[in-house]
């Protein structure tokens, strides 16, 4: 086995724990012994961060990369909190603080740089330490020291108005602070920004309460042991409580100086980032210049690590570095800022093309150069830049029309093209490929109804979800010679008749469980989408002579419960017209508990709902409750709401407590064609809302009631329509029952109250409920008391389930 | 009569209903069947003209004295075959003759295969072109959850799901009658991100689009993550619970700030935050992935990363949430458990397993130590044909290699200098047309078998018809071919369903373990999910809802790093290339483009650009184009639409020859999952005058 040569790595910061990572990434491992060096007591941090750490954005352990046992684990020793005092070349050998000796074979300079502090009176304590409440902005450390700090101070002041300064100040501002941002120059990020722009940004930042103090530079700082104030140059002077300095920074070089190695602003480093003096030493990262180059963005970095790590793993390798180009972003909440390259042109022939729009903050500029981008500044639009940066990064070829690189021609997902305006290629039915012109030219050919052209086209039998625009498409192609599909008036869709014709085909067939039906009239078709509407109306026509199929039911249906979007189920018990006992309310406490319902809560309809139910518990919770369903899970009669009623009330005309139970305990487990909602109010204060519900009664002078139907408080509003007024509780029962009960024949599966009664009209069902003008009215009052003497509760399955499956718990919607 | 069975394409097999005489069958969509509930797409609809086709293949072909592929019996075909493989092995060595197979092939076929394989030849070389499409999600799904079974609920659950993010599917064109499902969700209020350099079908219907740039996707799976851990929206109880890894992942994404993760996808940074809180906020929330993020050199990694946002956020094993990926071929799934590929043996078993090994030896009544050990993947196998120690004789099962491997000039070459080849097939595919001999084979409607769809879900495919005179199914011919090699013993089935017994048997105790499913049982219950290892077992619906199938029974976490495509664009091939399927045509095309419906609807390959892309390049719609790679050319009608990036070009892979988009396709592979890179390369485009 080759011995492993000795690889150093001066720094832990961005750069060099980067390094080492690619270095592990290629296999490294297996050619070197790495150590590592690190001033700060840490792992490796990402310092990008420490703006999101100031803001309060990130949780400082958020932005730790790798554990200082990730070192541990992959054999490269960390002296973390070791600084590195000096490198003797000759002997090759790295000098730790503490007296650390340790040899190398190749060492890796990645120190960084340090904040640059100008020189101001006042800065320094007797001790040499910064006066209290002055912070450079530069390592973990320096932020939560910070974050301490401005917990207790109401102002603060940054000094350096440049990218991490003005993300300091936003930091200290979502921290409750007032701050004031002191820049030198005329212009904030000058750096990267253009006059214009950095006007514009200045403007959106002191709208959100930054104030700044331009062409100022800082000569003095005051204060008695800690900062109060400071002063500039012109004599003015600043109050405030901490002071943050973010003038730029400085290539750590000493440890270089010292070791003899060639320096300029950094350590000057080759193509392939050796030191130019030594080929056996490396520098990378904040302290490296390159080609008069040196950089302080995370991306270049990056790109110099890759390329040395690859350098000495990869045999033969010819990876080099060739500079990068760099972009980057403010990290300022409420600022889109995205800059790339040169801030102005270099030359007459370099091109710009620039949008102002100083009203919406919209600052888009592009120096273009030999073709490519140059440079770029995007300020107020997000949507732009991703794209522009790439195209910046990569050195993309650009569009003539140099327009489109700040305004991108791009679909935006908006598919709510009307139908008229779609193309005729445009595509209607995704699942079947059928565009808006194959439609057209089916109506063409004949087609004049939805299921015509469906079945023609095949459009619309995928997913379903293009239907509407179908329908559109065929009105628009039809001009008014749609014809209704007398499909349409199906009860469902697998047998060709109107509700009123296949109730009289089943009762005449004696017809009483879904297959049967199927099997007679749809001529053995297995047809899903029929069977839930054929299950109800079974149940209206036979009431318990009817043969229940429980593949003809919903999951709600099945499990006779409510299915919650996270799967588990809600119970609601059967509490005749809202009246309760301290028993009852005890025994729905205890269940709620030991069950752990996620949530208890009264509905509506004045029911307590236990929510968060799983499936499996269900029985259990039925039974120890000892109380009936309360349906809140299907289509039938839900609840009768009631108000206080005469007992108690001072207004009570009418006994509507009593009434109310009277009516639940009467119609519970009717099913109808959709829910029905109940009130009795007990005067014409209404208070139980009947005169919104799809059956109501109201009490009014003289002992009598008003019965209302087809009322409706939900995504719809209706008032109800008055069909009687009635003398007595058993007349209330009647006329409700017998209402009931010719909705359950007429209405289409799904049809509530309010539309059936809008559709029939209220003379038409006055005569035939209470003039009998069809001769009905017998049959439908024993119709109806057969469904009242078939009401069986169905949580009793809790005792014997209908299947031993039922309540086990595959898969929600099973 | 009736027959219920299953469409012959993609992996939701959707039931279907067949009707009429056998010359004109009639198709109606099975709306008993729970998974399509009726609905069917037009590739479904139009299925039955494939069967009836003047162009199907009605005898054995052989080259004639003139090099002429000529009709022959079926005993001249087969002892043509038999002696060329026996010279080959005796020449050779037994591992230089291979087989390759496919993922619409039944579980029996599947493992048939596997076993002529390992049997009859006696060769390690056995792959299929599944390795194209599943084997990343397959090597992920196994490295995370130790176990791979495409969806690990049904795919009901997706309508129950709050936030779905949908990466690399273009589910509209390719899973049509899944979309019920998604329309479902977003009915209930449900929110869909869909991640995709296209605005496609299925982005046109998200609440988010992530147009992200071809290759980024781990970038942006790390991105969205850096936000949840940022946000405070990461569960962390489930983390301690359930899984293992963590904290390696929360170091890696701390380094995917949002500012940075833009800049690589070019996924704007708002977007990527809303994405971020889409999914931590809701209660419910599903990752689903397909070949957009599968099909790259780092299929197995961009997988994980969206599997870490799925852990990270405690949804792997609750309903209505989790990780899945969405399989594309129609045995997709089957075909990849049960000893097609290389390394595997029945009941995804590894062959590399001793005990795997001894247990399946004595299901087949051979001695352990005849199995042979790990063979070539797909791609290497392919490129060893005709070569020094490389394959010199092979059989192609249901695939048509020069148009879906990658990289098919090279693959041309390569099957060209075989010493011979043989290919089963219904058409005389582009493939088919270099063979020495090719067999007819039976269609989906004419055979019996089984199938697994992309739920795990093991269903019926029954026959309907019997197929024209003169075509044998693959089952039988198999066995006979092993009857010839004198290995008849170990190959004589009465019917597919004692093959499944066997496979059954073979399986049992594997990870995908079929012992307790029968026929009759599939029948019952509209289909039964793997695993299911005992007669009286259900099935299994839901996985990971208590433990793992790791050894720990946590779910592991895998940190991984955003890498470069394999061949990035640069200044010769400026622009990304991406390829993909049209609604109207299946794989290759060796069906679909014989249909008429669907070669009217898609009668050409297309290659779309962006309008401010065409305008660099000089492109009209309309106009023909040259799309060039590092590794040839080929020639596509231009379609000019703003749905795409511009800095990307797209075309679909189902036609041969010229048109063929894996003339340009790069061969990179996934280091684990051998996975090609059909998904990104740098390309050049032209216009032709």
């Amino acid at each position: 086995m080759v011995e492993k040569q000795k690889l150093v790595v001066v720094g832990n910061g961005m750069a060099g724990a980067r390094f080492v990572e690619e270095v592990l990434s290629l296999g490294g491992q297996d050619q070197y012994d790495i150590t590592v060096f690190g001033e700060e007591p840490y792992g490796n941090y990402n310092r990008i961060l420490l703006s999101g750490v100031l803001a309060g954005t990130h949780d400082p352990k958020d932005i730790f990369i790798n554990p200082l046992s990730w070192y541990e684990d992959n054999d490269i020793t960390l002296h973390a909190g070791v600084r590195v005092i000096g490198i003797d070349r000759k002997s090759r050998t790295a000098y730790g603080s503490g007296g650390l000796l340790v040899p190398y074979d190749k060492l890796v300079i990645a120190t960084g740089s340090s904040p640059f502090i100008p020189m101001m009176d006042g800065l320094y304590q007797d001790d040499g330490a910064f006066r209290d409440g002055i912070f450079p902005f530069r390592t973990l450390d320096d932020c939560t020291e910070m974050v301490e700090y401005a917990s207790e101070a109401g102002r603060a002041t940054v000094i350096g108005g440049g990218l991490l300064g003005l993300e300091a100040a936003r930091g200290l501002m979502n921290r409750g602070l007032d701050v004031d941002v002191v820049h030198l120059t005329s212009c904030i990020m000058d750096q990267q920004l253009d006059a214009s722009s950095g006007d514009m940004l200045k403007v959106l930042l002191e709208d959100m309460g930054v104030r700044f103090h331009l062409e100022k530079m800082t000569t003095s700082i005051y204060g008695n042991g800690k900062v109060s104030g400071i002063g500039f140059r012109d004599g003015g002077t600043l109050d405030c409580e901490m002071l943050v300095i973010s003038a730029g920074i400085r290539p750590n070089i000493d440890l270089a100086r010292m070791a003899g190695l060639n320096i300029r602003r950094g350590i000057l480093v080759n193509d392939d980032l050796s030191c130019r003096n030594d080929r056996d030493i490396y520098a990378i990262g904040e302290c490296a210049e390159h080609r008069n180059k040196t950089y302080g963005l995370v991306a270049p970095l990056w790109e110099q690590a890759r390329t040395l790590a690859e350098r000495l793993t990869v045999e033969k390798s010819i990876a080099s570095y060739t500079g990068s180009r760099t972009s980057t972003k403010l990290k300022v909440m409420g600022v889109e800022l995205a800059v790339a390259g040169d801030k102005e042109p270099m030359s007459d022939d370099d091109e710009v093309v620039s949008y102002v729009e100083p009203n919406r903050g919209v600052y888009k500029k592009v120096i273009i150069r030999d073709g490519k981008v140059a440079g770029a500044i995007l300020l107020g639009d997000g949507f732009t830049a991703p794209r522009l940066l790439q195209a910046f990064d990569r050195g993309e070829v650009l569009p003539q029309n140099r327009a489109e690189l700040l305004f991108p021609l791009s679909a935006d997902g908006e598919s709510a093209l009307d139908v008229e305006d779609m193309p005729d290629d445009a595509q209607i039915c995704n699942c079947n490929g059928v565009s808006k012109g194959k439609i057209i030219a089916a109506v063409d050919g004949g087609c004049r109804s939805l299921k015509a052209v469906c079945d023609a086209t095949k459009a619309g039998t995928g997913c379903g979800s293009c239907i509407p625009q179908v329908q559109a498409v065929l009105e628009l192609a039809a001009g008014g010679l749609v014809a209704e599909d007398p499909s349409e008036h199906y009860y469902v869709p697998a047998i060709p008749m109107t509700k009123p014709e296949l109730t009289a085909a089943i009762r005449m067939q004696g017809l009483r469980g879904v297959s049967a039906v199927l099997e007679t009239l749809a001529g053995g078709k297995e047809d899903a989408a029929s069977k839930m509407g054929l299950a109800s109306l079974l149940k209206t026509i036979w009431a318990d002579e009817y043969e229940d199929e429980r593949d003809a039911r919903f999951i709600n249906d099945r499990v006779h419960a409510n299915i919650q979007r996270d799967g588990t189920f809600s119970v609601v018990p059967r509490i005749y017209g809202g009246v309760t006992s301290p028993d009852e309310l005890r025994r729905l406490a205890d269940v709620a508990e030991k069950y752990e319902a996620k949530m208890v809560k009264i509905t509506g309809g004045q029911r307590i709902d236990l929510l968060g139910i799983p499936k499996a518990h269900l029985p259990d919770v039925w039974r120890e409750l000892k109380m009936p369903s309360g349906h809140a899970y299907t289509k039938a009669f839900r609840t009768c709401k009631t108000c206080v009623g005469t007992d108690f009330c001072r207004y009570g005309v009418g006994d509507s407590v009593k009434l109310g139970i009277e009516i639940e305990k009467r119609f519970q487990g009717v099913e109808s064609p959709h829910k029905m909602k109940l009130a009795a109010s007990g005067c014409p204060r209404n208070c139980a809302e009947s005169t919104t519900k799809d059956l109501g009664v109201v009490a009014i002078e003289g002992g009598k009631w008003e019965i209302y139907i087809g009322g409706a408080g939900g995504s719809r509003v209706r008032k109800g329509d008055v069909l009687c007024i009635v003398d007595s509780h058993e007349e209330v029962l009647k006329f409700m029952g017998r209402f009931m009960q010719y909705y359950r024949e007429n209405a289409k599966y799904l049809e509530r109250t309010y539309g059936f009664v809008e559709r029939v009209g209220i003379e038409h069902i006055r005569s035939v409920l209470l003039d009998d003008s069809e001769g009905i009215c017998e049959r439908l009052d024993a119709d109806i008391q057969a469904s009242v003497d078939a009401y069986k509760d169905p949580w009793q399955e809790a005792e014997i389930p209908a299947h031993p499956n039922q309540f086990v718990s595959v898969a929600a919607g099973s | 009569m009736a027959t219920r069975t299953h469409c012959p394409y993609c992996a939701f097999q959707c039931g279907m209903v067949m009707e009429g005489a056998a010359a004109a069958p009639r198709i109606a969509g099975d709306s008993e069947f729970p998974v399509n509930k009726g609905a069917l797409c037009i590739k479904g609809w139009t299925a039955a003209s494939a069967l009836n086709h003047p162009e199907r293949l009605r005898s054995p072909l052989m080259r004639d004295a003139d090099g002429v592929l000529a009709s022959v019996s079926w005993d001249t075909a087969m002892t043509h075959i038999v002696s060329e493989f026996r010279r080959t092995q005796e020449d050779y060595g037994a591992d230089a003759v291979g087989v390759f197979g496919g993922g619409s092939l039944t579980n029996e076929k599947s493992y048939l295969m596997g076993k002529f394989a390992r049997v009859a030849l006696g060769t390690s070389n056995i792959d299929y072109n599944g390795r194209f499409c599943m084997s990343s999600a397959a090597a992920a799904s196994i490295k995370a959850f130790g176990i791979d079974r495409g969806l690990p609920f049904q795919v009901e659950d997706i309508a129950g799901a709050q936030t779905i993010l949908l990466v690399g599917s273009n589910a509209s064109e390719t899973l049509p009658p899944i979309m019920q499902y998604f329309e479902a969700q977003r009915m209930n209020g449900g929110r869909l991100i869909v991640a995709d350099p296209r605005l496609t079908a299925t982005a046109r219907r998200a609440d988010l689009h992530l147009r992200l740039t071809p290759g980024t996707d781990t970038a942006l799976a790390n991105g969205i993550l850096h936000i949840l851990v940022r946000d405070g929206l990461i569960d962390a109880d489930y983390i301690e619970a359930r899984t293992e890894g963590f904290a390696a992942v929360r170091g890696t994404v701390s380094t995917y700030w949002p500012e940075r993760v833009e800049r690589i996808t070019g996924v704007s940074e708002a977007d990527l935050v809303k994405a971020a809180h889409l999914l931590g906020e809701a209660s419910t929330a599903m990752v689903l992935t397909a070949r957009g993020t599968e099909q790259q050199a780092q299929g197995v990694n961009n997988t994980l990363s969206f599997i870490n946002i799925a852990l990270a956020l405690g949804l792997v094993g609750k309903s209505n949430s989790g990780y899945g990926c969405l399989t594309g071929q129609g045995n997709g799934q089957g075909g990849r458990e049960h000893g097609q590929k290389a390394d595997q043996l029945p009941g995804y078993r590894k062959i590399d397993d001793p005990a795997a090994r001894e247990h399946v030896a004595s299901v087949w009544g051979i001695a352990p130590d005849t199995l042979p050990a790990p063979g070539r993947s797909a791609y290497e196998l392919l490129d060893s044909l005709g070569q020094k120690g490389g394959v010199r004789s092979l059989l192609v099962l249901g695939s048509n290699v020069i148009v879906s491997a990658p990289n098919v000039t090279r693959v041309e070459r390569r099957l060209k200098s075989l010493d011979f080849l043989v290919v089963s097939d219904f058409f005389l595919s582009e493939t088919a047309e270099l063979a020495d001999v090719v067999l007819p084979s039976a269609q989906w409607a004419e055979e019996e078998g089984t199938m697994t769809n992309l739920e795990g879900r093991v269903i019926r495919r029954k026959r309907a018809c019997a197929p024209p005179d003169g075509i044998r199914d693959d089952l039988k011919m198999i066995c006979e071919l092993a009857d010839r090699l004198g290995k008849g013993e170990y190959f004589s089935y009465e019917s597919a369903e004692e093959v499944f017994d066997e496979l059954g048997r073979a399986s049992a105790g594997g990870p995908a373990d079929y012992s307790g499913i029968t026929y009759e049982k599939i029948e019952e219950n509209q289909g039964i999910f793997w695993p299911c290892p005992s007669p009286e077992h259900p099935g299994t619906l839901r996985l990971f809802t208590e433990r793992f199938a790791t050894p720990s029974g946590r779910a592991r976490f895998t940190a991984v790093q955003h890498q470069q495509p394999a061949d990035p664009p640069d200044s010769m091939f400026p622009l990304f290339l991406t390829t993909g399927r049209l609604l109207a045509q299946y794989q290759s095309g060796t069906q679909t483009r014989r249909v008429d419906e669907l070669v009217g609807m898609s009668p050409e390959a297309t290659v779309e650009v962006h309008p401010t892309t065409a305008r660099v390049y000089g492109l009209l719609n309309g106009g023909m184009a040259r799309i060039s790679t590092r590794r040839g050319d080929a020639e596509f009608r231009v379609r000019v639409t703003a749905n795409i990036r511009e800095d990307t070009l797209f075309v679909p892979f189902h036609w041969g020859g010229r048109r063929a988009a894996n003339r340009l396709t790069n061969a990179a592979l996934d280091p684990t999952s051998k996975m090609p890179e059909f998904k990104v390369c740098g390309a050049a485009i032209e216009a032709m005058d």
